[in-house]
This record gives structure tokens, sequence and C-alpha cells, in this order.
């Protein structure tokens, strides 16, 4: 049991993390991505390969997983960033439509639907890190410094350009702001940080393929940020808590045919979002219900 | 109709616009307009239409809806290309530079519509027009930081927003909501305001207060261009009016001669 809690427990901080990063360019910048799962990717990938090859030490595979994801996210947002926010939105679609395939055909770099075996236990300063609750302080620190840094970058200039980009991209282009780099910036640091999670993850499982980083976990991570509540720290948290948890939470109700828990998970889902769009837009943690930012 | 122009001018009108008693033609051009047009498709929407602001002075926009006013902010600005023409800022032409740069350059504006930064708060609002770059500190560390901060509570304090300086924009009043986007253009080092129907809807204390600051603005050096349909505005602030119909610019000049011209007022009414 205790196993258990830890795996869930594990699981949560990551996607917390995932979250987190997500709601740095929707909640602060107001760029919706559809392709969050990919960063997760190739920070996974890049990581167990580098782990597999080069070395497990955490302080060298997640740098080389936040860069990779880092210049992959600027292939992605320097055309598609001068475009208005609906055509972001359908151009992170073509990604992760276009990522998928990368991950199950590029056998050399992924190793193809089957994926990634054997990835060795993370390394900190040599000492392997292997036991659940270790990995689970490791990835609660992650997620803390993630969210000082982001706590720290929306209270300055930066941030607060941001926020203006959300809220009038005209109006902060006639306050001269470029709005372009600006938002460049923001989801490139918001891929970055989002390879954490996906190293985090590449070490936990020490197995990863395609199936991990679909369309489904971009869906699924955009709804933790929606149904937390935007442009809060706790928000994207507790929608990482929430949404982790509905799976086993459902596995509970021994009245639900065990069998069709996959779909009652989606239709829950999907009931939470357009509730929650029609009566708290701004989310579960918001401070005004009527839609906060 | 012309009679009823005359008269608010005569009523209400202080010794001249702004406080400038000098002949505006003597005045440096600022911002000089050439030969400028826009097409939308079929529609003109900008006729060939060449204008000075001129420093120092309020040049007020006049004419009815569609007349091409917000198209040409918008094209001063940045944020429409012109078909045709050029728009030269302090001698330097500003056609093709993203709108950032050109407000970086000098050249500040509000909008009908206002387009506030509706989720942040009053301070962060005029705040953030202060930061021309975005890194993450501004220049100067907190010495100049504490001087932005007091510039913002001076800004406040003359808009009449001191005690709403927490507040999101998004909760403000109607007329608060005006004087916040008074306060961000205030904020910025801007030597060119184009303010789009800044007074509209306000009520007589708030109407009041607002021509007081842009008078003391403008006192200070600072250039106006204001689009405006309110008359008492027009009579009360203007050291020029140009008056623009159907894309076209049909007049440009002293107040007295725009507004005692018998043939735009029928235009401006919609009675020709």
């Amino acid at each position: 049991m205790t196993a258990y809690i830890l795996n869930l427990l594990v699981l949560i901080s990551v996607y917390a993390i995932l979250s987190t990063t997500l709601n740095f360019i929707i909640g602060y910048a107001g760029i919706f991505s559809l392709a969050h799962a990919v960063f997760f990717g190739i920070g996974g990938y890049t990581a167990a390969l580098v782990a597999m090859h080069v070395t497990p030490e955490f302080f060298v595979a997640v740098p080389v997983a936040m860069a990779a994801a880092a210049v992959t996210s600027l292939l992605l947002a320097l055309p598609a960033l001068r475009v208005r926010g609906e055509y972001f939105v359908a151009a992170s679609l073509g990604l992760q439509v276009l990522a998928v395939t990368l991950f199950s055909e590029w056998k050399s770099f992924t190793g193809g639907i089957g994926g990634v075996i054997g990835i060795p236990a993370v390394e900190l300063f040599g000492y392997p890190v292997y036991k659940p609750w270790q990995f689970l302080l490791m990835s609660l620190i992650c997620l803390t410094i993630i969210i000082v840094i982001i706590r720290t970058l929306v209270h300055t200039s930066f941030g607060r350009s941001l926020k203006a980009i959300r809220d009038s991209e005209s109006a902060a282009l006639a306050s001269g702001k470029n709005i372009t780099v600006i938002k460049t910036l923001s989801v490139v640091l918001s891929s970055a940080l989002a390879a954490v999670a996906g190293a985090l993850y590449a070490f936990y499982m020490s197995f990863i393929n395609v199936q991990s980083f679909m369309l489904d976990t971009s869906v699924l991570v955009m709804a933790m940020v929606i149904i937390g509540g935007t442009a809060t720290v706790s928000g994207p948290l507790l929608g990482a808590a929430l949404l982790m948890l509905l799976p086993s939470a459902l596995t509970y109700l021994s009245f639900l045919p065990q069998t069709e828990i996959g779909s009652i998970q989606q239709i829950v889902y999907g009931m939470a979002m357009v509730l929650l769009m029609i009566f708290r837009p701004g989310g579960i943690v918001s401070s005004h219900p009527g839609g906060s930012k | 109709m012309s009679e009823q122009l005359m008269t608010a001018q005569e009523t209400e009108k202080p010794a001249s616009g702004s406080g400038f008693t000098g002949s505006t033609d003597a005045q440096d051009v600022l911002l000089e307009i050439r030969n400028l047009s826009k097409n939308f498709g079929g529609l003109q929407a900008i006729n060939d239409v060449s204008l000075n602001l001129r420093a120092g002075i309020i040049t007020t926009l006049v004419g009815p809806n569609g007349a091409g006013k917000t198209t040409l902010f918008n094209m001063i600005t940045g944020h429409i290309p012109p078909s045709e023409g050029d728009v030269r800022w302090q001698g330097e032409s500003v056609i093709g530079k993203a709108p950032w740069k050109i407000a970086r350059a000098g050249i500040a504006r509000t909008f009908q519509d206002l387009r506030l930064f509706t989720h942040m708060t009053v301070e962060e609002n005029v705040l953030t027009m202060m930061e021309s770059g975005s890194w993450l500190w501004q220049p100067g560390g907190k010495s100049r930081k504490a001087k932005r901060l007091d510039k913002v509570s001076q800004i406040l304090e003359k808009t009449g927003l001191t005690d709403k300086r927490h507040t999101r924009a998004l909760d403000l009043a109607y007329a608060e909501r005006k004087f916040l986007s008074l306060a961000r253009i205030m904020a910025t080092d801007s030597r060119l305001w184009l303010l789009d129907e800044p007074a509209s809807g306000l009520d007589p204390n708030s109407y009041n207060l607002f021509l007081q600051l842009l008078r003391e603005e403008v006192k200070e050096g600072i250039t106006v261009c204001i689009i405006e349909h309110n008359l008492d505005i027009v009579v009360n602030i203007s050291d020029r009016i140009a008056f623009l119909d159907q894309g076209k610019l049909l007049a440009d000049g002293e107040p007295q001669t725009i507004l005692n011209d018998p043939a735009l007022a029928a235009i401006y009414f919609g009675e020709r």
C-alpha cells in the first residue's frame, strides 16, 4: 500500500511540474499549447539517452534534456508566435501529431513503439537514486524550484509584459513591447522546464515509450491547468492531484464496471471541464469566480 | 447646424484650445503624413491624406463615423501598413517599422475600446508602460525602481486613481477605466499622444478633470492628436482641427475656420 501511494505521489509531482510549466504560458501569457507532451517526451528521451550513453548524473542529463526541449520549442515558437493565438493552438496541435509520428518511427532515438528500456538509475553527485521516496523527494524539490522560478519571473518586468500581452496584444505592442520575442522566450522557458518532468519520469519508470507523450497527455495537462485554475500557483498543483487521483478513486467505486474505468474517467474529465467553464471559468482555485487571471 | 457649432465655441472655449496663443503654422512639424492611402479590398479607407502634426499643440481629428480617423492612427503607429504614402516622425520614415519600435520612438496611443490590461492592477498597468524593455530586471536597480513607483504615485494622484492602485482594471468603473487609459499614456516618455475618443461617456466632473489634465500635459511639452466626436471638447481644447470624411482630408486649419464652415458642419451632421 505504501509503495502504491508513493508511486501515485511521484506521478502527481511529475505531472504537477508539467501543469505548472504549462500554466506559465497559458495563465500568464495567454498562449494555449497542445504540444506540452512533446517537450515532456523530448526531455524523457534525451535524459534517457544521456544516462545510457554518457552519464546518469542528474546535473548533466537534466540540463541536456532542457536544452533539447528549448531548441525544439524554438522551431515551434518562432514561426507560430507571429500569428494570433488560435493559430498557435493549431500549430501546436500539428507539432504534437508530428512528434508522435517521430517518436514512433525514429527508432535510433526513441526505440520506436517499443520505447527505451533499461534506463539506469539517476545519480546525484555519484549516488544512485532508485527508491520511490528518494524520487518523491527529488521531484518535490524540482517542483519547488520551478514554482519559485516562475513565481519570481511573473513579478518582474518580463512577467508584467507577459500578462500585458495576455490581456491585450495590441495595447502591449503600442506600449513598446516586442511581443514576438517575449512570447517566444516564455514558450522556450516553459518547454525547457517541462523537460525536467520528462527526465524525472524517464528515470523513475526506467522505461519510456511514445504512449506517455501523445495528444492525450497534452490534453490531460491542459485540463489540469484549467480545472485547477490558471495564473495561480496552487491551481495547477490541485489540478494535477485531482486528475491523477481520479482513476484511482474510480477503481474504489465497486458499482462501476472496472473494464470501463478509462471511458468513465474521460466522461468525468469532460463533464468537469464543461461545468467549470460554465460556473467557475477561472478554475477551482480562483479568487474571482467570474473568471480571474 | 453650423450655428450650433459656433454657439458652443463662443460660450465655452477659453482663450485658446490648449493655452497655446501663437500661430500654429509657425510650430515645428513633429509628424508629417504624406499622401497616405489605405485600401481594404475595394474600400478606400484613407485616400491621399497629407497632414502635419505640429509640436506642442492639440490637433483634433473630426469627421463622421467611418471617416478613417482610427485607421489613420493605426497607420501612424504601425498597426496597419499603408497602401501608399509615408509617415515621417521627426524627419524619419516610420513606414514598415514594428508598432513596438514606433512606440519606443516616442509615439504613444490610446484605443477607443481602451484595451486595458484588464487582469492587472492599476499600478501594474501604469508600471508596465514605463518599462520599455522586458528583461527580468530593469536597468538602474532599486533607486530607479523607487523612482518609477514614485512616478506611478504622481500619475495616479493626478488622474484620481490613488485609491484604486491595487484594484484590477477589470473592476474599475467606466470613468476610472478612461482615466487609467490616460494614466498609462502619461507613464510613457512619448512626445506625441494619439488619443482615440478619450472623453466619450465621461460625467461632467470627470470631463473637467480630463480637460485640465490634457492642458497641463500640453503645457509640459506634449503634442496631442485627438479623435473626438464631442463638440464641447473639440471646441475647448483644439489648436488645430483636421476634418476627414470618407477617407479624405477635407480641411485642416484653425478651429475658427473649420467650425464656421457650414459645408463641413453639414457633412458632420449628415445633412449633405
